[in-house]
């Protein structure tokens, strides 16, 4: 008897082996081989390139589809195309979702979509980021409603995720239909210049229902994100850089919002001055320079993760560390569209200030920046409304919020790009600061109308009260006089004044009174 | 191919550095626009050459308004 029962459960083990192995095989070799030809990974190769040596475990790998209808049947789906589980990334434990194309093409089911939220949920509850890794054909229509309903258990999870874990997707393949809301409501999307795709919406389907012919590359690549819709937060170049990027992204990340960020021992000195900043501003104010040659200086051996690099490039975001500390930097680029703030600008910089007051990762703000951008076109727009989001970004942060003013701070740039008046902790403003309400030329056209009018030689009046107007104001003392300015300080002494300036704040805390939300012009 | 090339925001045309059939470089100046307190430099984003030119200085553009094509 016994010899009996050791022969059914070696059989068993067998068993489960074999079965096991024929899952890990995804859609087979020959698809994986496809895939491979077109330099792409399959989804296992990414969880493996991903997660540090051994350290990942499957959750899910037995699920499989219960639809009956349209020979479904006898598909067979292979771990119901989504690798999920979790594993260390560089010694911290992440929770990933990976989608296997080469399982009827990746397609979302209702079992898909109940392994996606369960691994999102499993994320939420141990606050460990989560991310996925999209490369689906879309929703699997056989599975009609259930279907449907799984992008809602999807979108729900995700969404209660939010602010409590980072999320992060890597657009490596196609995600089209309203499965896309997925990437798109993560802290921070990924997408592979070539084969990473996003839409509401295909080319074929547009073109039925609306006529319009476009390809996918057009409607739905790296450059409708990247740049025009600004979706798509930083560009990759294929599968392993993708991977690369993510791992970099996360290493600025605590693992929830009940932590603090990951310090590092910084091997540059937070006292460093930077020499070459005392002559980086023109003498011309109205001659733009390069702010990322600003934003270098400043940081840890000028290193900067800029997100959406190719979006709203008048304004510059990304994550940088000082003095180990990883930390968010938000500035204007003069070099474009005068470093104003357009809508676009606004929407970037705010939910930029967003994610990392969420992560409590301290904020530093460079300003150069002449105002909100104005004229008929923006105003229909309503740049009002967008304007606000920002507005409403930095007075409900409670992370340390440092502001130095480069040269501009005029009008609306001035708290909108972090003052006193709307939550920083410190301001600090260089001598080249021009800190005041309105520009000399439109101040002295209003406040002087009547006397430029009536002189005899207008415009020597004019010329004469501008330029009174801009020895007056266009500098930071008014503001420094009233405290609005803590400390005027030489270029070079930059990152010495933000370094000390964070140091004391590490311990920052704000009690706010109990409410649910502000209501933010969304 | 051509390159349209359209004013980014609102202001007024403060130079024009290329004429009619000049060869371009990608991030060479083709004007400059004079528009919230600065002057922007609105640069080539190709290779190529102009094709058409839409602005003369000091006339005002807004956002979207034609300023070149590049044919390249």
């Amino acid at each position: 008897m016994s010899g009996e029962g050791k022969y059914i459960t070696a059989q068993k083990i067998e068993d489960y082996k074999r079965q096991k192995e024929h899952i890990l095989e995804m859609g087979g070799a020959e698809a994986i081989e496809k895939r491979h030809k077109k330099g792409q990974l399959s989804a296992r190769e990414r969880i493996d390139y991903f997660f540090d040596p051994g350290t990942f475990t499957e959750i899910g790998l037995w699920v499989k589809h219960r639809t009956t209808a349209f020979g479904m049947d006898k598909r067979e789906v292979p771990a119901e195309g989504i690798v999920t589980g979790f594993g260390k990334v560089n010694g911290r434990y992440v929770v990933a979702g990976a989608e296997d194309y080469t399982a009827m093409v990746g397609t979302f089911g209702e079992y898909h979509g109940k392994k996606l939220s369960y691994a999102l949920d499993f994320a939420k509850n141990k606050g460990w980021p989560f991310v996925t890794m999209n490369d689906s054909a879309g929703a699997r229509l056989h599975e009609g409603m259930d279907t449907l309903e799984s992008y809602g258990w999807t979108f729900k999870s995700q969404i209660m995720a939010s602010g409590i874990v980072p999320q992060i997707s890597l657009l490596m393949g196609p995600c089209l239909g309203g499965q896309a809301y997925h990437p798109v409501m993560m802290d921070f999307v990924i997408q592979t210049r070539n084969t990473g795709f996003m839409g509401i919406a295909g080319p074929a389907f547009v073109k039925t229902q609306t006529g319009e012919e476009i390809s996918l590359e057009e409607l739905s690549g790296w450059k409708s994100h990247a740049i025009k819709s600004g979706q798509t937060h930083i560009v990759a170049e294929d599968d392993q850089d993708c991977l690369d990027k993510c791992k970099e992204l996360l290493s600025f990340f605590p693992s929830s919002n009940n932590e603090k960020p990951p310090r590092i021992e910084a091997k540059d000195s937070p006292e460093r001055e930077s020499p070459e900043l005392d002559t980086i501003i023109p003498d011309e104010p109205a001659k733009p320079y390069n702010m990322y040659d600003v934003v270098k200086s400043v940081v840890d051996e000028g290193h900067f993760l800029e997100i959406f690099k190719y979006y709203a490039a008048n304004a510059i975001c990304g994550f940088a560390r000082m003095n180990g500390m990883p930390v968010g930097i938000v500035s204007n680029q003069p070099m474009a569209k005068a470093g104003a703030l357009d809508i676009d600008a606004c929407d970037k910089l705010a939910r930029f200030i967003r994610f990392c007051d969420l992560f409590s990762i301290p904020l530093v703000s460079l300003t150069d920046c002449p105002g909100y951008l104005i004229g008929s076109q923006q105003e229909w727009a309503g740049i009002l409304r967008h304007g606000a989001k920002l507005l409403y970004a930095w007075a409900g942060a409670t992370v340390p919020l440092v502001s130095v003013i480069i040269r501009k701070s005029y009008a609306g740039a001035h708290y909108g790009m972090l003052d006193k008046s709307i939550g920083a902790d410190f301001v600090f403003a260089w001598p080249t600061a021009q800190v005041t309400i309105v520009g000399a030329e439109t101040a002295a056209s209003v406040i002087f109308a009547r006397e430029i009018k009536e002189a005899k030689n207008p415009k020597e009046v004019r010329a004469r009260r501008i330029r009174e107007f801009s020895e007056a104001y266009e500098n930071p003392y008014r503001a420094a006089e009233r405290g609005y300015i803590d400390a005027i300080i030489t270029p070079r002494d930059t990152r010495k004044y933000i370094s000390r300036a964070l140091g004391v704040l590490e311990k920052k805390t704000v009690a706010t009174p109990w409410k649910k939300f502000s209501n933010i012009n969304l | 191919m051509e390159e349209i090339m359209e004013s980014p925001l609102p202001g007024k045309i403060v130079s024009v550095n290329v004429a009619v059939g000049d060869v371009v470089e990608e991030g060479m100046v083709v004007c400059t626009i004079e528009a919230m307190k600065m002057e922007n430099p609105i640069l080539s984003l190709v290779n190529g050459s102009v094709k058409e030119l839409t602005v003369t200085p000091g006339v005002n553009v807004k956002t979207g308004d034609r300023i070149a094509v590049i044919e390249y």
